[in-house]
């Protein structure tokens, strides 16, 4: 692996892809049994691509293009590119194979454009006329990586990952912070038999980059997972705290609050049930994290939480936990699968669909619907509760179409504004009472299944 | 690794006694018995550093003296074993006779100090080093590998006993001040310096069939929590924060295959599992661990992963999994306990082998779901699930009767220590 040099803003940035331009210029006049491939790392979705899978790739690799006395290059943008020298074709398939079976995950491996085309990466045979492709493509990646390094050395510096060193500092400023400005809601509905969408709960939940501009602009509050994890528990009292004092004019059918499992068993939690009373009703969403932490503590928590009537919700269900965790056995009262736009997608769908079957339609929530072939594909499994960008747009839609004051505003506004609990967006509606209400629509049509 | 279990801290002697990680006993012995018929022109040095004063004895006194013999191992001129007294042994062949008489000389110099050397060579005093040609002292030289290993497991069952005393006192764990950040920083700022070799612990998963004697299959490897809690951070109870503590864990797995990377030697002779976290499967620390391993040879290598940790990412999991798979190393999924049963389907996730925590309820037959427990056992495989803290024998034959092979925890030491104890006593009655 070649040594990438800093760039240092002046006119010549070395970067590896410049590098790689050099070695492709240098062997012009001895191509003969050359060959180049480009691993399209950089087209994994980026949970997929961080510094250990590159890390990984690149060691896969790297006994392979020593033993043909190649060389390999790691592009800013994480793209891999090896040159051999009379390699064997075959030995090159099966390694690409390896790697290829390492990202199976990936919608980029498995996700076929149908024109026979590799997404994941592209070879070249440097002996012939696709040398000059090569050429241009690290000519390319060349000036693209100038510009990057460029744009980075001006740009906001990175943000630092949060230590427990950090995390100390950070607790103490949560716990004197007011985090009511920060609250976001969103509203979940469901369609019922009649054919009307009604609002069944509506979720509270703090804004992490808002609550990272406030508490520590320099830090990735996200960056370690256990630590944050562990913030969170402050949070979940915060909020708790600020949903207290909320000036809504109407409260939701309920409250959906994400919470840790040792918040639901805390006096905190005790304190805003009494408060809420039979006034709204709350259902608690857990973390599949929090409960396999605790199992014990889990099933405690969810019998104490229906004996007080309040439902429990298991949340950031995604396609990987469902195929591979029996989510069915948590026995909750609903579950929350987070919607993207690969399940969509042929045989995809079909394994997403049987893997929703176990927990029965009528307890699944599709949330982060951003579009109406979300809500479609989910009507067409008999899903009837949603919640997404979508579902916003609705309310916002059928508010303004009954609110006297609507001539004043956008869509846009009306959507932002109900995304809130105080502050200034709230302020600038002039008609609160709709603004809170938990109104009954018609559903989305469902259109027939196309055969 | 698992959360902070309720484990009473050692003594300063049982800690002595343990800070002798792995000892080689049986392995010079099996190493003497295939020599049988090879003993002609083979020789063996004691390097008996055993008789040194304490002080020169530590950790790294051994490393150095070990090293001194490392050339001569890579050139296929002898083998070095290292007993849990610290004595080092060396059986070579007798072209090499000079260059390890240098060696020696070395080490001579290095204690020179030391009362052992000073008195050296004087009748009736112990020396530091005894020599053995194994045509003439064959029989002597493995009476003396029998004597070791006898040694050594006395030592083990005395720990044994005193740990089982010990288990009577009430939780200590469960006490003491909150883990927070603030006292989480210092630790971590304390594992870089801190020396934790003598805080590794292993613990034998072993095969018992029927009512013979427990076969050991492959050594956990750890880091005593109780110990550590001892040294670095007493009075702070671990437990009160799940997830800070489970932080603690990623710092020590760097720590742990930093320390397995300087005792390649020993500690990773034959088939281990270390408590590892996803996230450090993928650091650069783990590649350079599985670099140092391919060098040398390697037994099997079980990496052993928290539920918790398997879930809170899977995508990161299976890539993790599939890399470890092309690696061959094998992947247990540990702390696996009643209530997570249901949660754990062992073949959806692809990896080799499932730990299950003992619990006296489960002779009871059931999962939290209501499914039969003994179904899961064969769904997963009986083979493929190892049951854990085993602490009596109703552990055992519930474990048997569903068709488990494999168990874990203090019973199984114990069982080990008296059939170890039954073996010495039919030796001596054959001598």
């Amino acid at each position: 692996m070649n040594v990438p040099v800093p760039g240092n803003g002046g006119p010549e940035i070395v970067t590896q892809e410049s590098l790689l331009l050099g070695a492709a210029e240098r062997i012009g006049r001895i191509r003969e049994g050359r060959m180049a491939v480009q691993i399209h790392t950089s087209r994994l979705r980026p949970q997929n691509r961080q510094d250990g899978h590159i890390r990984i790739a690149l060691r896969m690799l790297e006994p392979m293009v020593n033993a043909y006395r190649g060389q390999m290059f790691l592009f800013l943008n994480s793209d891999i590119v090896f040159m051999l020298k009379d390699a064997n074709p075959i030995d090159v398939e099966n390694m690409i194979y390896k790697l290829r079976a390492l990202f199976s995950k990936d919608p980029l491996t498995y996700n076929d454009a149908g024109d026979g085309r590799d997404n994941f990466c592209t070879w070249f045979d440097l002996g012939c006329s696709e040398y000059d492709d090569f050429v241009d493509m690290a000519r390319q990646a060349t000036l693209e990586a100038r510009k990057k390094v460029r744009s980075q050395d001006t740009g906001r510096p990175a943000l630092r990952n949060l230590d427990s060193k950090a995390l100390g500092g950070v607790m103490r400023s949560l716990k004197s912070l007011d985090v009511s400005p920060m609250i976001s809601r969103q509203a979940s509905i469901v369609i019922t038999e009649k054919n009307t969408a009604e609002v069944m709960s509506q979720e509270f939940f703090v804004s992490m980059a808002e609550l990272q501009k406030a508490l520590a602009p320099d830090i990735n509050l996200l960056s370690n997972r256990w630590l944050f994890q562990h913030l969170s528990l402050t949070l979940d009292q915060r909020v708790l705290g600020a949903l207290s004092e909320a000036k809504l004019r109407k409260l939701p059918p309920s409250y959906s609050l994400n919470l840790n499992l040792e918040t639901v068993l805390s006096k905190d939690f005790e304190r805003f049930e009494a408060q809420q009373g039979s006034r709204a009703g709350i259902s608690v969403e857990l973390q599949v994290l929090d409960i396999l932490a605790d199992s014990r503590g889990f099933f405690q928590a969810r019998d104490r939480l229906r004996q007080n009537g309040h439902q429990v919700v298991i949340d950031g269900l995604n396609e990987l936990t469902l195929q591979f965790l029996d989510t069915h056995e948590f026995d909750a009262d609903l579950y929350k699968v987070v919607w993207s736009p690969e399940m969509k997608d042929g045989e995809h769908s079909s394994v997403v669909g049987a893997a929703l079957r176990p927990l029965g339609p009528e307890k699944i929530v599709m949330s982060r619907c951003d579009s109406e072939a979300a809500i479609q594909w989910g009507l067409d499994r008999g899903i009837q509760r949603f919640q997404g960008r979508y579902v916003d747009a609705m309310l916002a839609a059928f508010t303004m179409a009954a609110c006297p004051n609507a001539a004043a505003c956008s869509l846009q506004q009306c959507i932002a504004r109900h995304n809130v609990i105080t502050g200034p967006l709230r302020g600038q509606c002039g008609n609160h009472d709709m603004l809170d209400s938990s109104p009954t629509m018609s559903a989305p049509k469902a259109r027939r299944k196309e055969s | 690794m698992l959360p902070p279990r309720i484990e009473p801290a050692l003594t300063a002697q049982q800690k002595a006694i343990a800070q002798r990680l792995v000892g080689q006993e049986n392995l010079l012995i099996d190493y003497l018995q295939k020599l049988e018929k090879h003993r002609r022109g083979r020789r063996a040095v004691v390097i008996k550093l055993s008789g040194l004063q304490a002080t020169n004895r530590r950790e790294h006194h051994i490393r150095i003296a070990l090293s001194s013999f490392e050339g001569l191992v890579k050139q296929m001129k002898g083998q070095v074993f290292s007993l849990t007294n610290s004595d080092l042994v060396f059986v070579f062949r007798d072209t090499a006779a000079d260059e390890v008489e240098a060696a020696t000389v070395k080490l001579r110099f290095m204690f020179s100090d030391d009362p052992l050397l000073v008195d050296d060579g004087r009748s009736g005093k112990p020396s530091f080093l005894e020599w053995f040609i194994l045509d003439r002292d064959y029989d002597q030289m493995l009476q003396f590998a029998h004597r070791m290993a006898a040694e050594e497991q006395d030592r083990r069952n005395q720990e044994l006993t005193q740990n089982m005393a010990a288990k009577q006192t009430p939780r200590q764990m469960g006490r003491g001040d909150p883990l927070t950040p603030e006292v989480l920083a210092k630790v971590e700022e304390s594992l870089v310096r801190a020396d934790l070799s003598n805080m590794m612990r292993r613990q034998a998963i072993c095969a018992i069939i029927g009512k013979a004697a427990p076969q050991p299959v492959f050594n956990e490897l750890f880091i005593s929590i109780a110990d550590l809690r001892e040294t670095i951070l007493p009075n702070v109870n671990l437990a009160s924060s799940p997830w800070l503590f489970q932080q603690l864990t990623e710092v020590l797995d760097k720590r742990v295959l930093s320390l397995l990377n300087k005792h390649d030697d020993r500690t990773v002779a034959g088939d281990i599992s270390v408590n590892l976290n996803v996230q450090t499967l993928l650091a650069p620390e783990f590649l350079v661990f599985d670099d140092n391993l391919k060098a040398s040879m390697r037994g099997t290598i079980v990496l052993e992963l928290q539920k918790v940790d398997v879930f809170v990412d899977l995508g990161a999991f299976l890539f993790a999994r599939d890399f470890a798979h092309d690696r061959g190393y094998r992947i247990c999924i540990d702390g696996v306990n009643l209530e997570s049963l249901p949660f754990v389907d062992r073949e959806r996730l692809g990896i080799d082998l499932v730990k299950m925590v003992w619990h006296p309820d489960m002779p009871q037959g059931l999962m939290p779901n209501g499914d039969s427990l003994d179904n899961y056992v064969r769904r997963c495989g009986a083979s493929r699930v190892i049951l854990c803290r085993c602490d009596n024998q109703e552990a055992i034959d519930w474990g048997q009767s569903v068709g488990i092979t494999m168990f874990q925890g203090r019973h199984v030491e114990a069982m080990l220590a008296a059939e170890a104890a039954k073996a010495r006593g039919a030796l001596r009655r054959r001598r």
